[in-house]
């Protein structure tokens, strides 16, 4: 099941348009997304951002992990729903539902078709300090390795008849130290490991580190921008000097 | 020309009491194949990190004596300075390969250094052709097979163009084509380029026709230095409990009952000519 | 007695690991399942004592579909020992990492004592009784990891990658301790890479490739042949090259020997004839 969860946002190489534009390019692009979907909370112009935000997906040719992902948010999705439709009614829920779509599309858009390599590439060229950026790119890295970890200390406990489900509550809590103690365990070796390697291959030699690849800004790139700046003023033009018409404030025939 | 001289080593980790390794005397010259065997717990491992300097450096502990690499005496000399002289490899790949992708996997090191990007483009490129991996140059760790994965492992310390090579048991996560993949690379690194090489290793009988010398430990010591056939002919690996290769325990079983022969078969290739000359 | 009919099992990514695996393991065997990384070995294992499920087929425990009982259940009848040790060492004592097994399948506290006593006996341990399993050495690790499944005394015995970080002389005995609990009427069955291994303590060979089983027989005709090694990724044992060697030169000399003794013996008899 975790394995699931983290591999539904996880990077899938591919050649297209949406994946080959630099990172930041996307970053702004899911900015963009968010602040607009931020912007509105009836339900036709969600739904127009909606289909906005579907295009670089459709782009990207990634529908099928974009669906995973929102899948795997379904629980919150309905949750979400019924709460707004007791606080506030139907419509309003509705649309929140839309704005939280969009918030997942626009992150999956940027999380499925930039590699993390790049994405810490990008970082460093923001002026984000090496270090941190490469804990971030190492994180990534490691995040499968460690689901999958997890998933076989767990096969490894119950085979021994550990049952997680187990007593009250004071033992389903004692029933996770036989998981947790040998994931720390793990961790930590492998952390010590891993620097060791690190070090071996000469890991915070000097200051200044060069790097092999330099992310550059393309013509595609700034194709991509000047679309989403002009569809960026649009929405902003809707937002506050446009008097909404009719249509833009349907409701649902309830 | 010496490359590796070790004198008098001792090294006791903080906070245990027994010495991992004590009296080491060893003097390695370039372009030699090594073999550094012996059950486990003897020190191999412990060795291995005192010829990089992660011992003293990155270890706490009680070093004695001094390790002399190309010159440059360990303890005066920081890891990164070192492991452009001698690159280490280890058991598993998964926690060697950092990166999502190979070609920056082996730019890695170089880039550490801060050489010009013209000059790490140079050197990515001649160890992918070098290894024969440049098909996998765009892959993520998870999509190589094992032994892919350590020869990746391999290449990212090659960039640093060590003339030593020093190798911690590299096989033994692989299946049986994984290690003779790694174990070819590695004879080819030794015989083209005269990499010097200290291999762990525990699959004697693929290795073993390549070294050109065993080192044998116990107990944090060696206890045997010498050629191969001369090694595997004692009675020292069994009692240590180290595996005798199925040539030469067969050559010693047939001296047993009064066999002669003319020389000791290293590998499994050679018994089977000699046995065949007996047999006929 | 475990019986598996057409077993297909698919991982949540989409990864197929089995396809339509048959396979019929009697009472007391002594068996190696081989093949390469990412043949379905693990997941295959991984049914025998119900922690997968099959999504097609059917694996039967001495009759009873694994599908209708819990693992914990299974437990007591197939242990499976896992091949890294630090994923499952967790107790502040050996014994106490001994005892947790017997614990959570409810064993008496006569029982448990007396168990963990045979155990730590059985697999050499008594020395380090109150000592914490993290402070050993990797081998030893691995033998309080056995230990801690083995105490069970299940019917079947399943040790992934036993070998994996162990020295000659630890393969030596973990391999003889194999041998002795399975001639107690036992089936031990390991999961391995190791050619050697498995042609010396093991009688019959179970070869897997991509997610199949392609091959099933005694080492002496399965190690030795050529097609099927190809397809998995393994090398013959080294015995066996030698006579395979010697057999092309040789009139009728065996070509499939696989023990050192039989081959020595081989030799011996040829030479004072």
């Amino acid at each position: 099941m975790s394995y699931t969860m983290f591999s539904a946002f996880e990077f899938k190489r591919k050649d297209t348009y949406i994946h080959n534009l630099d990172p930041r390019t996307k970053m702004f692009m899911t900015l963009i997304f968010m602040t607009v979907a931020l912007l509105f909370t009836s339900i036709v112009p969600l739904l127009i951002t909606f289909i906005a935000t579907l295009i670089p997906v459709l782009l990207a040719k990634s529908v099928k992990e974009w669906l995973s992902s929102l899948k795997g948010t379904t629980m919150l999705l309905v949750f979400i729903l019924v709460i707004n439709s007791f606080v506030r009614d139907l419509n309003f829920a509705v649309a929140m539902v839309l704005r939280l779509i969009v918030l997942i599309t626009a992150f999956s858009a940027f999380f499925l078709t930039t590699h993390p390599d790049d994405l810490a590439q990008a970082l460093i060229q923001m002026k984000v300090p090496f270090d941190f950026a490469f804990a971030l790119s190492m994180a990534t890295r490691y995040v499968p390795t460690l689901a999958r970890e997890a998933q076989t200390i767990m096969d490894a406990q119950m085979s021994r008849g550990l049952e997680l489900q187990r007593g009250g509550l004071t033992q389903k809590i004692r029933n996770l130290i036989p998981l947790i103690i040998p994931l720390i365990v793990n961790s930590v070796r492998r952390a010590m490991s891993i620097a060791e390697s690190l070090e071996s291959r000469a890991f915070g030699a000097i200051k200044k580190r060069t790097y092999l690849y330099q992310l550059k800004l393309t013509k595609g790139d700034f194709l991509f921008l000047c679309f989403l700046i002009m569809y960026f003023v649009t929405m902003i033009y809707l937002k506050f000097y446009f008097p909404f018409t009719t249509w833009m404030e349907w409701k649902l025939p309830l | 020309m010496v490359l590796i001289e070790i004198k008098n080593l001792s090294f006791t980790y903080a906070n245990t009491e027994e010495p991992a390794i004590k009296n080491i005397d060893l003097t390695i010259n370039e372009g030699e194949f090594v073999l550094l065997t012996g059950p486990s717990g003897c020190g191999k491992t412990t060795l291995c990190r005192c010829l990089n300097g992660l011992i003293p450096h990155f270890y706490n502990g009680e070093m004695e004596g001094d390790v002399i690499i190309d010159g440059l005496n360990t303890k005066e000399h920081p890891v990164y300075e070192l492991a452009q002289k001698v690159g280490l490899v280890f058991q598993d790949p998964e926690n060697q390969l950092v990166s999502l992708n190979v070609e920056k996997e082996l730019a890695f090191a170089p880039e550490n250094l801060g050489l010009p990007r013209e000059e790490i483009r140079k050197r990515v490129e001649e160890t992918l052709q070098l290894l024969k991996i440049e098909h996998l140059r765009h892959k993520a760790p998870y999509e190589l097979s094992g032994g892919e994965q350590q020869r990746v492992a391999i290449a990212s310390v090659l960039t640093l163009k060590p003339k030593i090579l020093v190798l911690d048991e590299p096989t033994s996560n692989l299946d049986p084509k994984g290690a003779e993949q790694v174990l070819k690379t590695i004879k080819k690194l030794n015989e083209e380029l005269n990499v010097t090489i200290i291999l762990i290793e525990h699959r004697l009988d693929l290795i073993l026709p390549y070294t050109s010398r065993v080192v044998l430990m116990d107990k944090g010591e060696i206890i045997l230095d010498a050629p191969p056939y001369e090694a595997f002919c004692s009675s020292i690996p069994e009692e240590i409990g180290v595996d005798v290769p199925v040539s030469i325990k067969l050559y010693n079983e047939l001296l047993k009952i009064g066999m002669k022969f003319n020389k000791v078969p290293l590998s499994t290739k050679d018994a089977a000519e000699l046995l065949t000359e007996v047999l006929k | 007695m475990i019986e598996v009919a057409d077993l297909w099992f698919t991982y949540p990514e989409g990864t197929i690991a089995l396809r339509g695996v048959s396979l019929r393991i009697g009472d007391g065997e002594s068996i190696a399942i081989m093949g390469e990384n990412g043949a379905g070995k693990t997941t295959l294992v991984k049914h025998f004592n119900g922690l997968l499920k099959p999504q097609k087929g059917t694996v039967l425990i001495d009759g009873v579909d694994t599908r209708e009982v819990s693992v914990a259940k299974l437990a007591k009848k197939v242990g499976l020992v896992f091949q890294n040790p630090d994923h499952q060492l967790f107790s502040s004592t050996v014994e106490e990492e001994v005892m947790f097994a017997l614990k959570n399948l409810g064993f008496t506290s006569e029982e448990i004592k007396e168990r963990t006593n045979w155990v730590l006996k059985f697999l050499d341990l008594e020395k380090y009784r109150e000592r914490s399993p993290l402070s050993l050495s990797g081998g030893e690790r691995k033998r309080v990891a056995l230990a801690s499944v083995l105490c069970v005394k299940p019917k079947i015995l399943v040790l992934d990658e036993p070998t994996i970080g162990q020295d000659a002389k630890q393969k030596r005995k973990l391999g003889e301790l194999l041998k002795k609990y399975q001639e107690e009427g036992n089936t031990v069955i390991v999961v391995t890479h190791d050619v050697e291994f498995a042609s010396k303590y093991f009688k019959r060979i179970v070869v897997m490739a991509k997610g199949k089983v392609i091959a099933d027989g005694p080492p002496n005709k399965v190690l030795t042949n050529p097609t099927i090694l190809n397809e998995s990724s393994l090398t013959p044992p080294q015995v066996a090259i030698l006579s395979y060697e010697i057999a092309k030169k040789i009139n009728n000399f065996p070509k499939d020997i696989v023990l050192f003794n039989d081959l020595l013996q081989e030799v011996i008899t040829r030479v004072k004839r």
